[in-house]
């Protein structure tokens, strides 16, 4: 089956030829149909500007864009049947909600009783069809996205392109529209692509993720690949890896503060590495503590940090850390390293 | 992100439709501003530079010119004070009182901007006229007719009636943005109403207050209207200057040598006063 | 805060100075004297009768609509698409066109008015009621640039992304997305720009010929030569126009928010 969206080595440099910066370098990307793909990232990764280039708004400075298996990288963003959501909504502020819904079945030429009909079904599909009458300036911030997400499925695009829709909303609100953007995606069935810099929402709503560094594609691979095994240091820091110590035998690793132990006296050890630290500072999180320790022969101040449910040591204290066997990450050639 | 923004426009819109957009605009100030005035300046009709050059610096020396410039920039200067006096405080009052008042307020101190100068200037006549209404109250009170009109007085107090709303709404600008709290921050720690104004309120609305005495100031020099019906042939200033030498004398270097002077007065005030207001905004 | 009493006296005094002597022109006008004198000397309505009775008042009148009118459409006509691309599209340079569209208003208007009598009425022999089209045209070219890139400042600039996403063309886009989102804004610098070249005077002043000269300029020469309370007739209908404005552009888009920029 061919990808619903492919990228050919694309590139875009922003500014003059001289001193241009590089948003997107050398990208290649397939986005499997009917799946939800995310492209995560810090802010100036590149990410944003790689869905505005899948949507025709910008241009890639070299390289091929593919909708549907044709060239499209030439084709303005009304010919390419993209259904867009803006992180600002870009509702039109002067039609209702439900003109709204209709306004790219109307650009289409659609018969009057198929826009109604369709617009109506989008609308119902958010759950917002007693507000169609209302001006967006009407509705609450979530209403409004989730007009704006009726608007973009309304046309039956080939790919709902998601710019960071729910970091306008606030955190409570944010993990509803979470759920409530996967529903929309399996009813449907429709390709989607969500950018967004936020772990978290790439982990919850992605088929296949995507993280990008600099213009540059560092990993990609379902969430339950890619989460448990960071290709580098930098995917790893990313994903929310705190410590990355340089074990002997083992080379660079990264562990989770989550999965490192603290071993009471007399303990069998588990398959792993045990270290000797001495406890700097304990910090109490409800939950748990977090026990940061400073482990000896590791060569000076290799901090880990380490969450600890039961009690606590207290600084000074010698104890012994276990980083279990199954939980260690060896990193790869870090991406950027190698450059 | 903001820069892939700014680029999208280029990549929808071809760079000759921009093009196409921008060229009639420019294309009528070309010809009805930047040439005429351009030309006007430097090239009157029966003169060249150096007859402007000429008529410029016997305006600069000479005996009966100079006081006219002189008065200009006094009247000028006390008009903006004034303003600057009374259209503060209206300000602050204004950005202080309850919604419902402000906005009433702030439309009864817009509308006259809404009627000519003449209207606007006209009522003075009555006021300061001969036998006007001042002086119907000072000849009351036994004092003698005022003879105020046709002074350098009447053209300040037609000029502050003028550039008033121009002054509070520049100030108000500039004290709506401000938080409240500030003054009561002011008072909580210690300051009297009047520290807390001076100290706080008054600075941080600064801005406001020099935009406000910049347009005050460069609209006084301009004003036509009210000094040619309050200081008439006696009291002249920069304007009605240029007035007479056009339609009276038909002197037309001379006329371009005041023009150049007026508009280099203006220019200067306002380059000064960006100059004050980026140091300002830097500190 | 400054002491209540303090405030509320300037406050006084500023709205003395700058309505008092409009509010006295009421008084005048009704007057059945012959004078400028206040307290009228008995009530008539002769002075209107005059006023509309005097037929420069009427012609410069028709004069002056006609220019407001021509110079309205065309500051919005050529500033509109100016605002759009300084607005919209990247333009190398665009701190200095945008300020270049501004220039008009630090030049005096007087100055200016010369220029263009002695530039395009005298040398390239334009009639005056064109050269006050030209003229009151590249004085309102700010007021319509400034007015309209501020309603178009504030609106999203993905509002158009959205639309063109959506299957609109560039043309669809302009005339249903961005047209009227910026009609707020069109609507307050066409009033803007209409009030404010009706009102002219120091650049109307000198771009006049047979038959044709604006109704301030008019009422100016009147005041200048004769002594009677026919002008104060015209200002109070004057003032009762402006009422009626002002009432409809609140209604429209809102008074302060036309006049108070």
């Amino acid at each position: 089956m061919t990808p619903v969206v492919q990228l050919e080595s694309v590139s875009r440099a922003f500014g003059r030829s001289r001193d241009a910066v590089a948003a997107v370098s050398d990208l290649d990307l397939a986005v499997p149909r009917g799946k939800f793909t995310t492209l995560l990232g810090p802010s100036g990764c590149g990410k944003t500007t790689t869905l505005r280039m899948i949507a025709g708004f910008v241009q890639p400075t070299s390289g091929r864009i593919l909708l549907e298996g044709a060239d499209a990288t030439k084709t303005p963003p009304e010919k390419r049947n993209i259904g867009m959501v803006f992180q600002s909504y870009a509702l039109f502020p002067h039609m209702t909600i439900i003109d709204n819904v209709a306004f790219g079945l109307r650009a289409r030429g659609l018969a009057k009783t198929e826009v109604t009909a369709r617009a109506g079904e989008a609308l119902e599909l958010v759950g917002l069809s007693a507000l169609a009458g209302r001006k967006p300036g009407a509705l609450s911030g979530g209403q409004q996205q989730r007009v704006a997400l009726a608007r973009a499925v309304a046309i039956r695009p080939s790919v709902l392109l998601l710019d960071e829709p729910l970091s306008n909303l606030d955190a409570r609100l944010r993990v509803q529209m979470r759920a409530e953007l996967r529903r929309v995606q399996r009813e449907t069935g429709l390709t989607a692509i969500l950018v967004t810099h936020d772990q978290d929402e790439a982990l919850e709503l992605s088929d296949h993720m995507v993280i990008l560094n600099k213009g540059r594609l560092e990993q990609e691979g379902a969430p339950r690949d890619v989460f448990p095994r960071p290709a580098s240091r930098f995917v790893a820091d990313f994903l929310g890896y705190e410590n990355f110590p340089v074990l002997p035998g083992h080379g660079p690793v990264a562990i989770r503060p989550e999965h490192v132990r603290l071993l009471s006296s007399g303990e069998p050890e588990d398959a792993g590495v045990t270290l000797e630290a001495t406890v700097t500072n304990v910090t109490y999180q409800g939950s748990h503590c977090v026990v940061e320790v400073n482990a000896n022969g590791l060569g000076d101040g290799t901090r880990l940090l380490c969450a600890h449910p039961g009690e606590a040591p207290r600084p000074g204290e010698a104890v012994r850390v276990l980083l279990p066997a199954a939980h260690l990450v060896t990193l790869g050639e870090d991406a950027e390293a190698a450059r | 992100m903001r820069r892939a923004a700014n680029l999208t426009g280029v990549e929808l819109s071809r760079r000759g439709t921009l093009f196409a957009l921008l060229v009639p605009g420019l294309a009528v100030l070309l010809f009805g501003f930047l040439y005429p005035v351009a030309a006007t300046l430097a090239f009157p009709p029966d003169g060249d530079p150096a007859t402007v050059a000429r008529e410029t610096g016997s305006l600069l020396t000479d005996p009966y010119l100079l006081p006219v410039i002189a008065r200009t920039i006094r009247v000028a200067v006390v008009t903006t004070l004034i303003c600057l006096v009374l259209g503060f405080p209206v300000a602050y009052l204004i950005s202080r009182v309850p919604p419902r008042w402000s906005g009433k307020l702030l439309a009864l101190a817009i509308f006259p901007l809404m009627l000519n100068t003449v209207v606007r200037t006209y009522g003075w006549l009555v006021v300061l006229g001969g036998n006007g209404l001042l002086s119907s109250l000072t000849e009351g009170l036994g004092l003698g007719p005022s003879r105020l009109l046709y002074t350098e007085t009447a053209i300040v107090l037609g000029l502050v009636q003028l550039f008033l709303p121009l002054m509070i709404l520049s100030c108000y600008s500039s004290l709506s943005q401000q938080d409240p709290r500030l003054e009561e921050a002011a008072r909580g720690l210690g300051a009297s109403p009047g520290r807390a104004f001076r100290q706080v309120v008054f600075p941080l609305a600064l801005p406001g207050a020099l935009v406000g005495c910049t347009l005050v100031f460069a609209g006084a020099v301009t004003a036509f209207t009210t000094p040619q019906l309050l200081g008439g042939a006696r009291e002249r200033i920069l304007s009605t200057l240029l007035y007479s030498r056009v339609n009276v004398s038909l002197d037309w270097p001379a006329a371009s040598a005041v023009a150049l002077v007026m508009t280099v007065l203006v220019l200067v005030v306002s380059a000064l006063s960006s100059r004050l207001s980026a140091k300002g905004s830097t500190q | 805060m400054i002491r209540r009493p303090l405030l509320s006296l300037l406050t006084a005094l500023a709205f003395l100075i700058m309505l008092g002597p409009v509010v006295i022109l009421l008084g005048v006008a009704f007057t059945a004297g012959s004078t400028l004198t206040f307290p009228p000397e008995g009530l008539s309505l002769r002075w209107f009768a005059a006023a509309l009775d005097y037929q420069p008042f009427i012609s410069s009148l028709g004069t002056s609509l006609v220019v407001a009118a021509l110079s309205t459409v065309l500051a919005l006509a050529l500033g509109v698409p100016a605002t759009l691309a300084l607005q919209r599209g990247l333009i190398p340079g665009r701190g200095v066109v945008e300020n270049l569209f501004a220039t008009p208003i630090i030049v005096p208007e007087l100055v200016l008015g010369l220029a263009l009598f002695q530039q395009l009425m005298v040398g390239l022999q334009i009639t005056a009621l064109a050269t006050l089209v030209i003229g009151h045209t590249v004085l309102l070219l700010p007021y319509a640039v400034r007015v309209v890139g501020a309603s178009l400042a504030l609106s999203d600039p993905r509002l158009e992304e959205a639309a063109r996403g959506l299957g609109a063309g560039p043309l669809r886009t302009f005339f249903q997305v961005t047209l009227p989102v910026m009609r707020p804004g069109i609507i307050s610098a066409a009033i803007l720009a209409f009030i404010t070249s009706l009102n002219n005077v120091p650049l109307s002043l000198l771009l006049t010929g047979p038959g044709v000269s604006t109704l301030p300029v008019e009422m100016l020469n009147y005041v200048q030569s004769s002594y009677d309370p026919v002008v104060a007739a015209v200002s109070v209908l004057l003032l009762a126009a402006s009422v009626a404005v002002a009432l409809v552009t609140e209604r429209l888009v809102g008074f302060n928010k036309v006049f108070g920029r």
